[in-house]
C-alpha cells in the first residue's frame, strides 16, 4: 500500500474534514477571533490531523505486510484465515470471521474433491486388479489353441494389458508417493522385466533387442522404471522402420548411470519433438498410424520427474529415436 | 513327481493352471472351498503352494503366515496386486517368490522349477542327448563321436530347445519365443544366421544334416 493509494482511498473523509475546519474558521473569524490566534489554531489542527492520518497509514501498512508474510509462508493458501494473527479490532474480527467461513467452505470442498479422487484411484486400481484375473485365464486358455490363432490372440491380449497397465499407472501417478519404493535394482533385471512384458508386441513386430553394459545397478523403483522403459519399447515397436532394432545400453556418467534406448524407426519430426511429453499429444506418425493415445510419454515424464530421473529424447526423422534415462546417484536420494 | 497345490478363487484360472501343470508333469491339487485352508493344505502335503492374495473371506497374507507356523513348504504368491509394499510384505511373511498376474506361462514354469530346486528338488540335468549328440549345458559344448565344438550362447539355447523336443517339429516362431525366455531377443533374420552357424558347427563334428528343415513348418531333429 502506498501513501497515494491511502489518501485517494480516504479522499471523501479528508475533504469533509477540510470543509468542517474551513466552516469553523469562517465562523470563528466572523465572531471576532483574531487572525493570529486563528492561524495558530489551524496550524495545530493541521498537525494533529496529518499526524493521525500518517500513523493510520503506517499501522495499516505494517498490518498488511504482516498478513501478506503469513500468506506467503503458507503452503495451502486457503488455510490463511486459520493461521492469520489475532484480529486487532472489531472490523478486522468480523472480516476474519467471514474469511474463515469462506476458507472452511473451501477446505471442505477441497477435501471432498481429494476424497473423491482417492476413491476413484482406488476404484481404478481395484478394477485393474480384477481385470487381470480374466486376462490371466484367457492367456492360459490360449495355450490350448493352435499356434497361429494363439499368437494372434496373445497379441490382442497383450494390447489389452498395455492399456490396462497405462490406466493403472495413470491412476498411481496422481499420488505417486503411495507406492514408490526406492531400492537397489539391477538394470539387466529391469530391462528383462520391461522386454518380457512387451515381448508379444516386440516379437510380432519383428524387433530385435540388443543390450549392452546392463551389469550395473541403480537406485530406483523397479516397477515404475520398468513401466517407463516399457512405454519406450512400445513406441519403438509401433513406429518401427524396416528391420527394426532396439538397442538398450547403459554407461556410467560420474555417479549417475545413463540408460539409452535407441531405435532405428521412423523418428519424430523436429517441430514435434518439444511437445512429445505433452498430455494427449499425438504426432504426425501417431495420427498416420492410428491408435496413439498421447498418454504414454506424458506418463513417462510425470513418473520420471517424481523418481528424479532425467528423461531426454532426441530424434532424426527417418533415422530413429534415442531416449536417455539418467538414474540419479544414490546420495541424491 | 512334485505335487503342487493351487489356492486360487477364480475357477477358470484354477482349472487351466492345473491342466498346464499336469501337462508339465506335476501332480496337482486345488483348494475349492476357502474355509480352513491351512488344514486343507496340510492334508494335501504338497511340495509347493501357489497362493493367491485376494481370496474370499481371508487374505492370502494371513494364510501364508498361518501355513508358515508349522510348515516349510515353499510358497509362491500369484496375484494381481502388484504394489511394491504387497510384494515386500508377502516375502517377509515367508513367501518364496512373488509373481504378478497376468504372468507369462514360461516365466511361471521357470520360477516354479527354480523354487522347487532351491527347496531341494532334483537338479536340472546338465547334459542333453539326442541322436548320438551330447550337449553340455554348463560348459557350452557339443560332442559327438569323440569330436567336440564350442557353441555361442544363442546356438546353445537353440540346440537345447530342439534337443529337448527331439523328433518334434519346432516352428521358427516357437523357437524365437523360447529364445526370448532366455533373454535372447532376436528376430527372424538373426535366427536364420544363428541356425546357419549352428549347422556349420555340427558339420565340423561330423553331423551334417542333424537339424532338418521342414519347409513351412519349422525344424526337426
Amino acid at each position: 500500500m502506498r501513501l497515494r493509494e491511502f489518501i485517494s482511498d480516504r479522499l471523501n473523509r479528508l475533504l469533509i474534514q477540510v470543509i468542517c475546519v474551513a466552516v469553523a474558521a469562517f465562523f470563528l473569524r466572523a465572531t471576532g477571533t483574531q487572525p493570529g490566534v486563528l492561524a495558530v489554531l489551524l496550524l495545530a489542527l493541521l498537525l494533529v490531523f496529518c499526524g493521525v492520518q500518517l500513523s493510520d497509514f503506517f499501522r495499516q501498512r505494517a498490518r498488511l505486510r504482516e498478513l501478506e508474510a503469513v500468506l506467503d509462508g503458507l503452503d495451502q493458501k486457503y488455510l490463511f484465515a486459520e493461521c492469520a494473527p489475532a484480529p486487532k479490532n472489531l472490523y478486522e474480527r468480523r472480516l476474519f470471521e467471514l474469511t474463515r467461513r469462506a476458507g472452511r467452505a473451501m477446505t471442505g470442498a477441497v477435501s471432498d474433491a481429494r476424497a473423491a479422487q482417492r476413491e476413484y484411484r482406488d476404484y481404478v486400481e481395484g478394477w485393474v486388479h480384477e481385470i487381470k484375473t480374466p486376462i490371466t485365464a484367457a492367456r492360459l486358455i490360449c495355450r490350448e489353441l493352435d499356434s497361429g490363432v494363439r499368437r494372434r490372440l496373445t497379441g490382442e491380449l497383450a494390447r489389452i494389458e498395455e492399456h490396462v497397465e497405462r490406466a493403472l499407472f495413470y491412476a498411481r501417478a496422481e499420488s505417486p508417493e503411495r507406492d514408490c519404493v526406492i531400492r537397489q535394482t539391477q538394470l539387466s533385471q529391469l530391462v528383462a522385466q520391461a522386454v518380457g512384458e512387451h515381448r508379444a508386441l516386440l516379437i510380432q513386430s519383428g524387433v530385435r533387442v540388443e543390450t549392452d553394459g546392463l551389469d550395473r545397478s541403480v537406485y530406483t523403483d523397479g516397477k515404475w522404471a520398468a513401466f517407463i522403459l516399457g512405454q519406450l519399447l512400445q513406441n519403438a515397436a509401433r513406429y518401427r522402420g524396416p528391420e527394426p532394432v532396439v538397442t538398450i545400453s547403459a554407461r556410467p556418467l560420474g555417479r549417475q548411470v545413463q540408460l539409452t534406448v535407441a531405435d532405428n524407426g521412423l523418428g519424430i519430426p523436429a517441430q514435434e519433438l518439444p511437445r512429445v511429453f505433452d498430455r494427449g499429444f499425438t504426432g504426425s506418425n501417431g495420427r498416420a498410424r492410428g491408435g496413439s493415445t498421447g498418454i504414454g510419454l506424458y506418463l513417462c515424464k510425470k513418473l520420471a520427474v517424481f523418481l528424479e530421473l532425467g528423461l531426454e529424447i532426441s530424434s532424426e526423422e527417418g533415422a530413429g529415436t534415442v531416449v536417455t534415462l539418467t538414474f540419479p546417484a544414490r546420495e541424491a536420494l | 513327481m512334485p505335487k503342487i497345490i493351487i489356492v486360487e478363487d477364480d475357477p477358470a484360472i484354477r482349472e487351466e493352471l492345473a491342466l498346464l501343470l499336469e501337462n508339465e508333469g506335476y501332480e496337482t491339487a486345488a483348494v475349492t472351498g476357502f474355509d480352513h485352508v491351512p488344514d486343507q493344505v496340510r492334508a494335501a502335503a504338497p511340495d509347493l503352494i501357489l497362493l493367491d492374495l485376494g481370496l474370499p473371506g481371508r487374505d492370502g497374507m494371513s494364510l501364508c503366515a498361518d501355513i508358515r507356523k508349522n510348515s516349510r513348504t515353499p510358497i509362491i504368491f500369484v496375484t494381481s496386486r502388484d504394489s511394491a509394499s504387497d510384494e515386500l510384505r508377502a516375502l517377509s511373511l515367508g513367501g518364496d517368490d512373488y509373481i504378478t498376474k497376468p504372468y507369462n506361462i514360461p516365466v511361471l514354469l521357470a520360477r516354479i522349477r527354480a523354487v522347487l530346486r532351491r527347496a531341494g528338488g532334483p537338479a536340472e540335468p546338465d547334459t542333453l542327448e539326442a541322436g548320438g549328440l551330447t550337449l553340455h549345458l554348463t560348459r557350452g559344448t557339443v560332442s559327438a563321436g569323440g569330436r567336440s565344438a564350442e557353441l555361442t550362447r544363442n546356438e546353445l539355447k537353440i540346440l537345447a530347445h530342439l534337443m529337448a523336443r527331439a523328433g518334434q517339429i519346432v516352428s521358427r516362431a516357437d523357437l524365437i519365443d523360447a529364445l526370448w525366455d532366455s533373454q535372447i531377443y532376436i528376430d527372424d533374420n538373426t535366427l536364420s544366421v544363428n541356425m546357419t552357424r549352428l549347422r556349420a558347427r555340427l558339420e565340423e563334428i561330423g553331423l551334417p544334416g542333424f537339424i532338418k528343415t521342414r519347409r513351412g513348418m519349422g525344424y526337426q531333429l
